[in-house]
């Protein structure tokens, strides 16, 4: 080893004498250094369950399997839209009279949420019917919101041209708040609603 | 891997069973044969002529829900029919589904089919279906046939647009609910909306008429 050094050019020698040379240091900084070390926070760790869901994995799935797992999601997709408005905006209060239905949708399948109002303080049931519902008066039945008989119904519709009306115990109304339809031919009178096609 | 299958499954016989339960079953079931052999007549003869079927429908089903006799029914159904084969006749084959139902109900208040041809030769592009519905309301609230006719078609020619209609709908709607007679609340709030185009007289046909107080 030292024949080696010696070996060495002489410039060479010299700084690696220098290198080996002990640098003083001063015992206060060095306590500084530890102590800002002390101060910085222990580096965190994932959580195992965290760590076991990050972790990559391989799948081997039957095409069968997979066409199942799609036509499931697109199953999710269509009872959340059931759910909730299409678009999966909250279902929003409209006027009565013309609603707008949602434009990034084709037409059969635009729908907009439509809120119905009727103020019937005496009643004991209420419900909505019209052809949206193929006038089933039980298919749709209105909600009593607190104790100052207002009824009300979210029902989403296609644009078009609806006509409705109330039945308030049994009895066919017409709603106050919307055009009147013309005669129905059977002694009571039905509302028009007219959902507008959305404008891009 | 077998249970998520079973699971997908499951979701997919969900969601078409949900699909078929909205188509829902026959709605004409209820009918009694005859009048649903006449009713099913009405519908076929309106898919083979074009016009919309589903307001004839939509007058049968009503009739069933507000438990109107097979005979009404079928004679309900068969005006509903006629008016939409009137409507598509006054108004043209390019008329949207909206507009023959709306005119159908126009026609169904006493509006003409000349009335109608007139709002329609404006058309412009606009969609009726609006202003129908207006004029249908506010015949049915009392207002005389050819007042509500010639000011809806002051309006229609002036530009209106469907927002105006509605509005004046609710004003006058409010006006007749104060006490205001029904033609007066349509002439004075008529007024009230300015026109955004120019104006032409009215065509001189059958009943329609300006009202005196729309020619200024």
């Amino acid at each position: 080893m030292t024949d080696e050094f010696d070996s060495l050019d002489p410039n060479v020698r010299w700084i690696i004498n220098e290198a080996r040379r002990p640098v003083p240091v001063d015992a206060a900084a060095r306590d500084r250094l530890l102590e800002a070390l002390r101060a910085e926070p222990a580096p965190a760790r994932a959580p195992r369950f965290v760590a076991w869901l990050a972790q990559p994995r391989n799948f081997q799935l039957p095409p069968f399997a997979a066409a199942a797992l799609a036509a499931g999601l697109v199953g999710i997709g269509v009872l959340s839209g059931l759910a909730i408005n299409r678009d999966g905006r909250p279902a929003t209060e409209q006027l009565p009279a013309v609603a707008v239905g949602h434009p990034q949708l084709p037409d059969s399948l635009a729908a907009a949420a439509m809120k119905f109002v009727i103020v019937a303080p005496q009643a004991a049931k209420v419900s909505l019917v019209g052809d949206f519902n193929r006038w089933d008066a039980t298919a749709t039945p209105m909600v009593a919101q607190g104790k100052d008989g207002l009824w009300t119904v979210f029902v989403p519709l296609r644009p078009g041209l609806h006509t409705y009306s109330f039945v308030v115990d049994g009895q066919f109304v017409s709603d106050p708040a919307a055009p009147i339809a013309p005669d129905d031919g059977f002694g009571h009178r039905s509302s028009v609603v007219l959902v507008r096609k959305p404008t891009l | 891997m077998k249970h998520m299958l079973i699971r997908v499954t499951a979701l997919v016989a969900l969601t078409t069973s949900l699909s078929a339960q909205d188509r829902g079953a026959d709605p004409l079931s209820r009918l009694d044969p005859s009048t649903r052999y006449s009713v099913e007549l009405l519908l076929d003869s309106a898919r083979h002529l074009g016009l919309p079927y589903g307001p004839i429908e939509s007058k049968a089903l009503e009739g069933i829900s507000k438990r109107a006799s097979g005979r009404d029914i079928v004679v309900a159904a068969r005006r509903v029919f006629r008016a939409l084969r009137d409507a598509r006749a006054a108004l043209g084959p390019a008329s949207s589904s909206d507009e023959l139902t709306a005119a159908a109900g126009a026609l169904r208040v006493g509006i003409t089919t000349t009335q109608l041809s007139s709002l329609a030769a404006r058309r412009d592009g606009k969609a009726l279906t609006v202003p129908l519905v207006v004029l249908a309301d506010l015949v049915t609230r009392g207002v005389a046939r050819d007042t509500a006719s010639s000011t809806i078609f002051q309006l229609w020619q002036s530009g209106a647009a469907d927002d105006d209609f509605l509005g004046l709908w609710r004003s006058v709607e409010r006006d007749i609910v104060s006490g205001t007679d029904p033609g007066v609340a349509l002439l004075n709030r008529a007024r009230q909306i300015p026109a955004k185009g120019p104006l032409t007289a009215v065509p001189p046909t059958s009943g329609v008429r300006p009202p005196e107080d729309a020619k200024t």
